[in-house]
């Protein structure tokens, strides 16, 4: 199986972050920005800003500590973030004929600490608003990141998405969220 | 009955002639009055799966779902025994307790006016009760107490009710369809299952019964899915490799001529099942299957277990409650909304006494196969709400379901088609739908 169950995915016991001026205003950037490539369906390039072995994670429960008993909406490695890319392309997903569009609202970026691996752990409010086939659809709850520097830039390890109505009835969920 | 899709007089006669040897009329998707009158006489006379005693193990545990039209309450009794209520508190008529598990204690409490009733129903208390002296109110009628369902039982765990008196007991009801939980139970090292890992409720906007013909429609995962398993491939032979989750997808990708080769069978009452198409029985690939053989044959004995792995089920229709996956132990139960809305609910099952391996293969099943953002599941989703919408259109009154029509053979007890690509299980279905509908004229 493809899952990563080496990464730490709590963000208890964080030590605090200490950063440098400037570096909360890049912070917020590369947030922002991560949302805008998914806006603007740039998934190729979004599927660049991730480490390695970093996890995508939509649990399917508000309180869910963990994606391997217990089940998640997405829970993809590289991967299978790719299989979904290059799906989401192909003209045959006949229910993505046309293509679902989103615009997202991401504020109040927090920065909530240092995990025990050393990632930056930062969370932001996230509204999206979904439209597909002249319905549109919101969507609200919490990203929760954490992120490591290589070669001088922000990679995610882990982008948890909190839905507030994840314990809902759903509908398809067919872009990243 | 005109043809556009409206019954105006629902006879017996009316109603058996939509359904055909080889094909259905698409007012059984459109059709509001038909879908009130399956309420009545299928949800109303079939066997229904409500949950598994798993979700209720304690006393006063509950679990409330939909039984067809009708909200009801799963309930651990004070003897351990479980019992079906409706979800109407007999005074204001309140629903009770909202859908989704909870505990209620020695007994349930309306939050309104605080009538109490015990965990069977029978009313136990009302405030202030001299206030009914000289009135013909009678905590012992039971126009006072909560109503049970007519009839419950279970298979194995499996809790099922009946809302009609009258009917087949629960394992004739079933027939040849017991072995699809059979098989599933089997697995486990102890004989038993749970329900555990949190469960994915969608909506689909589509008639409930589309989903029962989809999930054994071998013809349709090559052109349905064409994206997803291209995408799977292509990634699977880059890393030259084949991860359950690429199997899954890649897996739809396959061939005519292996969904031809398939085993589908078909038992009474509409119930059926496909074989497995993801290898789940293949020992020397699968670790995690190897895996559970092991723990079986210390249970059993290798034979026994691997007579057992060797029993591959891809999807089997228990008619009018669910479709079981045994080999990856999910469950998704399906719950009719109204004509052209369905709740899906997709369970998944652990093994008791099974390596921790084998539930987190199920767990992964489920989100690569039927979480609402599965790569597999949208299209198929998709494409049922289409069906909905197209079969609003005067283009042609019939769905035809013509294939090795005639070619079935019969075989201890169960009926074969004659290759994996046949219609024989949505043959099948719309018989028992006619029976059910229809009792006097088939």
């Amino acid at each position: 199986m493809l899952s990563n169950d080496t990464l730490d995915l709590s963000v208890d016991c964080l030590k605090e972050a200490r950063l440098e001026a400037g570096d909360y205003d890049a912070l917020c950037q590369f947030i922002y920005g991560e949302a805008r490539l998914l806006d603007a369906r740039k998934f190729e390039d979004w599927l660049g800003l991730w480490a390695e072995d970093g996890m995508y994670w939509v649990p399917s429960d508000p309180d869910q500590v963990e994606p391997y008993e217990h089940i998640s909406y997405f829970w993809e490695d590289r991967h299978l973030r790719d299989v979904r890319v290059r799906r989401l392309l192909d003209p045959t997903a006949w229910s993505q004929q046309p293509s679902t569009y989103t615009a997202r609202l991401v504020g109040g970026v927090s920065v909530d600490g240092v995990d025990h691996d050393g990632h930056l752990v930062a969370s932001a409010a996230f509204q999206i608003t979904e439209f597909h086939r002249d319905e549109t659809r919101h969507l609200a709850g919490r990203y929760t990141f954490k992120l490591r520097q290589k070669d001088g830039a922000w990679k995610i390890a882990l982008k948890r998405v909190d839905l507030a109505n994840a314990g809902g009835l759903q509908e398809n969920f067919e872009v990243f969220l | 009955m005109d043809t556009q899709g409206h019954a105006a007089q629902l006879g017996t006669r009316e109603v058996a002639a939509l359904v055909r040897e080889d094909s259905f009329h698409k007012s059984l998707y459109t059709d509001p009055e038909l879908f009130d009158l399956e309420m009545r006489n299928i949800y109303g006379r079939a066997w229904i799966y409500v949950g598994h005693e798993s979700q209720v193990p304690e006393v006063g545990n509950y679990h409330a779902t939909r039984l067809g039209d009708q909200d009801v309450i799963m309930v651990r009794g004070t003897d351990r025994k479980i019992n079906v209520l409706y979800n109407r508190c007999a005074h204001k008529g309140l629903k009770l307790v909202h859908d989704g598990s909870g505990s209620t204690g020695k007994f349930f409490r309306c939050p309104y006016h605080a009538w109490t009733f015990k965990l069977d129903g029978s009313h136990l208390s009302a405030p202030l009760r001299n206030a009914y002296q000289g009135t013909c109110f009678d905590p012992k009628h039971p126009d006072f107490s909560l109503r049970s369902v007519a009839r419950v039982d279970s298979y194995r765990g499996f809790v099922f009710a009946r809302q009609s008196d009258t009917g087949p007991e629960l394992r004739e009801f079933l027939g040849g369809a017991i072995s699809f939980i059979d098989n599933m139970c089997d697995r486990a090292p102890e004989g038993e299952v749970e329900v555990a890992g949190g469960v994915f409720r969608v909506l689909m906007r589509s008639n409930w019964k589309m989903m029962y013909e989809n999930v054994i429609d071998s013809m349709h995962p090559l052109a349905t899915h064409e994206s997803t398993f291209n995408a799977a491939r292509q990634k699977a032979e880059e890393l030259n490799a084949r991860p359950l989750e690429l199997n899954i997808m890649a897996s739809l990708g396959a061939p005519y001529e292996f969904w031809e080769q398939l085993e589908l069978k078909a038992y009474d009452n509409g119930h059926g099942s496909m074989q497995d198409i993801f290898g789940g029985g293949n020992l020397a690939e699968d670790p995690v299957a190897s895996a559970l053989y092991e723990a079986l044959s210390q249970v059993h004995g290798p034979d026994r277990a691997q007579q057992i792995m060797d029993t591959n089920i891809h999807n089997s229709v228990l008619y009018g409650s669910g479709m079981l996956q045994t080999t990856y132990q999910q469950f998704r139960v399906l719950r009719p909304l109204s004509v052209d809305r369905t709740l899906l609910e997709v369970y998944v099952f652990r093994l008791k006494g099974a390596p921790k391996e084998v539930f987190r293969r199920a767990i992964s099943f489920a989100n690569v196969s039927f979480s609402p953002a599965s790569n597999v599941m949208p299209d198929d989703v998709d494409f049922y709400r289409r069906c909905q919408e197209g079969n609003m259109a005067d283009g042609g009154d019939w769905i035809n379901l013509h294939r090795y029509a005639g070619q079935d053979r019969e075989e201890r007890g169960a009926r074969i088609a004659a290759t994996g690509t046949s219609e024989l299980l949505m043959r099948n279905q719309y018989q028992a739908w006619k029976s059910f509908m229809s009792p006097q004229a088939s």
